[in-house]
């Protein structure tokens, strides 16, 4: 894909609505010293009779890029690539640039104005096209077991739906027979035993099937590897560890509850929590008399009530049932919703228990052998009797019991104690099929049939997989590549990633370079864009085609205009819509749509700077709650803090660059924004063009491609969450010193490096050319001299000229 | 290739493609709202409306789904279409008064509210689909749906509680012709 004549352009008119707002005859003459193999203004090139006018011109001109100027990318790129397809055009080869809602309804000027600005967008969009590389997807193999780890009950659920599709597992367990697994299982499901089927059944076929290994449950020293090749280790009792290989991984993690602290409301004998009363159970200790359930403690959430609530409905159920004598009662709270079916309730009155619901905003009061309660029904304090009182058990939190597994998987902890896969919200078809499967309650609270129905779903997902794999279908597409050579093994990339695409590595095995696993890779691109080394690299979205495309753009605008990044979310859909709702802002900025503003290289900025911009803006989603790549937009704070500094180091405006928040929902802010930033930038004159401040924005440039940079950016993320700082920094103003003293170390030692490139020079020389004291410059010539980055050259006045070293 | 013509004006065209995809390829213009080149068409507004002389008898259709047939003549702007859509507009018109694009229908077609006027409603949702195509066919998720039916049909996200399938992506907002989806929109998600 090296050749240029292969990119066609398409130019959209869009029924009048691009033709009548942009001259398009002129945008085409404007990009006639372009590289391209077809250019062809289309009434509409996205209707039936366009496509097929489209896949004509690839097929007889062997195009094998696209870039169509037309509307939205969002919206109608899978449209062109669906149709597209048959001619083999894949999605990375067409490139969309939205002429309608960036240039032609959000700007009032002349038709050949816009013209100009429409052609430097497209010439931006041609420049990524043509550092377009080839993209292999790659096969991958299935073979060996599922991994069923974390010891929930929906691991069985699962072993035995793969095991009667005849795959192999190894299930981890806690308990090693059927009949201890029931034994244990109130501790995560409460009242949930006797009324799940053939649960015993279950449990009894998984341990014989000769397809199912059960082990025990083994703490977890490292997962590592991907999709069709995991690899566990597992801690044994003399310290060694032991690898179990699989090609899935099913994580069934419950969450358990710990007893109430029921000594507050009366003695252990008379009060027991839920968990208590059904060992009292089994035991066969079933008390005569009245049972009131009360089922309180709103703090855990509303899942956790109804959950209980229920649970304490089969209890009664079975506590009648074995002893008529028994009069269990339960007393719920109104705001809850019964999950029970007309016929359990009916059930529910042939035994005669009581369902009572209760108004949470006054707190029942418990007395001796009452409680008394208010009801909904008359909002009077009614009394209920009791001899045993039993309350639900506290749902404890399970990130700490897994910790050792979301150190090594994405899953993260939410807000309200439950686990989440991950906390990125994509396209469905941005990410290939599922690979990694989570189930259990500890994913929100919920019963035991439910659970076992996710164990199955989850293992369907492993024998889809496989079945693919089979067929030879199963294919990761190489979204990122590690460059074997530059990479260092820091594991920056890893922490940062936040969808798991960046594979771990066992511990204690140094710095080896990293592998990615493509199936669970997002292509975000905040790895790459932090990685001190630049050694990642995002396949089709590479910092060198969004550096080109900066570039290409920045050489046709004018002096006054500024550059605005857009994230694929908030930023990008805000300024459509803008555009939908028929709101107009000034011409002066041209939008580059980026996935996430934290995929966008700290140098990208820096190089608009040398390239002439005259300011930036980026408009990014609302920090972390509405990011869609996790903390994106916070690395990116972080990139534009630095840059700030930077550019008050070589004596510039900080205010040239600035960032916005922005809702999808939200056109109006969008359109303030670009206007007040425009606005903050019209008295100020555009970079000045000469040597001395080139010199400085080259250093600038060089600054914020230094590894010891990168590194402080990528280790020193702002998180809004978080109250520390890295390293031995304990308060945001130390922070944030320390970061403007690496880079006022880097940018000298930039300066230094551009200066001595032209001429071999001694300290004073430096220090006239760079305009600063010597006493600042030497410490850093002596570090430089003494690690060879520089050399002495010779001597002159009794001090050393200095020159460029080798390498 | 299947040839027809449109205004009198002779045209080609392959199997499956529309009239409306014609009409719009060779610059005639079809005014649409419940059409969009992303989705698969829907018919639920029927601005879209052309007279079609199959040789045999003159009708009324949707051109946006009435696919092309040798030989036959449409008409996009004849006095009976012309009713036709000045009807369909002005009911719409008066369903969301304040929404841009119904507006410039509006002048386009020389109508003002009438009293057919639902009180204090500006943004009402013409339930064309269109949002709940895109996020279906396009998104790939399927957050949005119609719920109810009849007088009440409106368009929710599944069982009227937020939807966890929703990816704030606002490819909803994008496509929707009269910015009823606005007010939508916080309550779709979860």
């Amino acid at each position: 894909m090296n050749k240029e004549d292969n990119i066609g352009i398409f130019l959209c008119e869009c029924g009048g609505k691009i033709s009548s707002r942009i001259d398009l005859p002129k945008v085409c003459e404007f990009l006639r010293y372009s590289p391209w193999g077809h250019l062809e203004i289309y009434p509409h090139p996205c209707l039936a009779p366009g496509l097929e006018a489209m896949k004509k011109e690839i097929q007889a001109k062997g195009l094998d890029r696209i870039l169509i100027g037309g509307c939205s990318s969002r919206v109608m790129k899978k449209r062109f690539t669906t149709a597209l397809a048959s001619v083999g055009i894949e999605r990375h080869q067409v490139e969309m640039i939205n002429l309608k809602d960036h240039v032609a309804t959000v700007h009032e000027g002349a038709p050949q104005e816009l013209a100009r600005k429409a052609a430097a967008l497209i010439s931006g969009g041609l420049a990524s096209l043509k550092l377009l590389e080839p993209y292999e997807p790659v096969s991958l193999s299935f073979e060996g077991p599922a991994l069923i780890v974390g010891g929930g009950v929906s691991g069985f659920a699962a072993a035995r739906e793969l095991a009667r599709k005849g795959m192999e597992s190894i299930l981890f367990a806690k308990a090693l027979t059927p009949e201890k697994v029931m034994d244990g299982l109130h501790h995560t499901f409460p009242g949930c035993r006797l009324f799940c089927g053939d649960l015993g059944e279950l449990f009894r076929e998984v341990f014989t099937n000769p397809l199912v290994k059960v082990v025990p449950d083994q703490p977890v020293e490292y997962i590592i590897g991907g999709v069709g090749d995991y690899h566990v280790g597992l801690k044994q009792a003399d310290g060694s560890v032991t690898e179990v290989e699989g090609a899935a991984i099913i994580v069934a993690l419950d969450r358990e509850f710990s007893p109430a602290d029921v000594t507050t409301i009366g003695g252990m004998d008379r009060v027991c929590t839920l968990q208590d009363l059904e060992e009292r159970l089994v035991e066969g200790d079933i008390q005569a008399g009245k049972v009131v359930f009360w089922v309180n403690s709103p703090q855990h959430g509303r899942a956790a009530q109804e959950f209980a609530a229920v649970a304490a409905w089969r209890d009664s159920l079975l506590m009648v049932r074995e002893n008529p004598q028994v009069k269990p009662t339960v007393l719920y709270p109104a705001n809850v919703t019964l999950p029970l079916t007309g016929a359990d309730l009916v059930e529910a009155r042939a035994h005669g228990i009581g369902l009572q619901s209760y108004i949470p905003e006054v707190h029942p009061v418990v007395q001796s052998g009452f409680m008394s309660f208010v009801s909904p029904a008359d909002r009077l304090e009614h009394e209920v009797e009791w001899d045993t009182l039993v309350v639900p058990g506290v749902p404890e939190d399970p990130a700490v019991k897994a910790q050792e597994l979301l150190r090594w998987l994405p899953i993260y902890p939410e807000n309200g104690g439950s686990l989440k896969k991950s906390h990125i919200k994509f396209w469905p078809d941005q990410l290939p099929d599922e690979s990694l499967f989570f189930t259990g309650s500890a994913g929100g609270i919920c019963d035991l049939n439910e659970v076992l129905q996710q164990g199955k779903k989850a293992a369907r997902g492993v024998l889809s997989l496989r079945e693919k794999a089979r067929q030879g279908r199963l294919v990761s597409p190489v979204v990122v590549h590690v460059d074997k050579e530059l990479c260092e093994g820091c594991g920056l990339c890893t922490e940062i990633c936040p969808c798991g695409g960046i594979e771990h590595v066992k511990p204690g095995s140094g710095p080896v370079p990293r592998e990615t696993d493509n199936h669970l890779c997002s292509g975000g691109g905040t790895c790459a864009a932090t990685c001190p080394y630049e050694a990642i690299k995002v396949l089709n979205n590479t910092a060198q085609q969004l550096e080109a495309r900066v570039k290409a753009i920045s050489a046709q605008m004018q002096e006054h205009e500024i550059l605005g990044f857009v994230c694929g979310w908030g930023g990008l859909s805000s300024a459509e819509q803008a555009a939908v709702k028929g709101l107009k802002y000034p011409s002066g900025i041209y939008l580059i749509p980026v996935n996430c503003l934290g995929s966008i290289d700290p140098s990208i900025l820096s190089m608009a700077f040398l390239n002439g911009v005259k300011g930036i803006m980026l408009a990014g989603c609302t920090p972390t709650h509405s990011c869609h790549y996790h903390y994106g937009v916070d690395h990116c704070w972080y990139r534009i803090n630095a840059m700030k500094k930077l550019l008050a180091l070589a004596g510039l405006e900080r205010r040239r660059i600035a960032v916005g928040y922005v809702e999808v929902n939200e056109p109006e802010s969008f359109v303030r924004m670009v206007e007040s930033h425009l606005d903050a930038l019209e008295n100020l004159p555009p970079l000045p063009k000469d040597d001395r401040t080139m010199a400085k924005l080259w250093a600038i440039h060089a600054t914020m491609h230094r590894p010891r940079v990168r590194w402080v950016l990528g280790t020193s993320l702002r998180r809004p969450t978080e109250k520390e700082f890295p390293g031995s920094q304990f308060n945001a103003v130390d922070a944030d010193e320390t970061m403007l003293d690496v880079l006022k170390e880097e940018y000298t030692v930039s300066r230094i490096f551009k200066a001595l490139t032209t001429q071999p020079l001694s300290p004073p020389e430096l220090a006239r050319t760079l305009d600063e004291p010597v006493k600042n410059l030497t410490p850093i010539l002596t570090d430089m001299a003494k690690d060879g980055r520089i050399i002495t050259k010779g001597w002159e006045k009794g001090y050393p000229i200095y020159a460029m070293g080798k390498g | 290739m299947i040839t027809f013509t449109i205004d009198g004006k002779e045209v080609q065209g392959q199997e499956d493609w529309t009239v409306l995809d014609v009409a719009k390829w060779h610059g005639i213009d079809i005014p649409t709202l419940c059409y969009h080149p992303a989705v698969e068409p829907y018919g639920a507004c029927r601005l879209c409306v052309v007279e079609v002389d199959d040789g045999r008898r003159s009708r009324v259709v949707i051109s946006c789904m009435y696919p092309i047939r040798e030989g036959i003549k449409v008409l996009t702007d004849t006095p009976r279409i012309n009713n036709v859509r000045r009807w369909i507009v002005q009911l719409l018109l008066d369903e969301s008064p304040a929404s841009p694009k119904m507006q410039e229908l509006a002048t386009k077609f020389g109508v003002t509210p009438s009293r057919f006027k639902k009180a204090g409603v500006d943004f009402a949702c013409h339930l064309c689909g269109l949002c709940v195509r895109a996020c279906h066919e396009v998104v790939g998720a399927q957050a949005l749906t119609f719920g109810n039916r009849g007088l009440r049909k409106e368009i929710t996200s599944p069982f009227h509680t937020g939807s966890k399938e929703c990816l704030s992506c606002g490819t909803c907002l994008y496509v929707c012709p009269t910015g009823a989806m606005e007010q939508l929109f916080d309550k779709v998600g979860a």
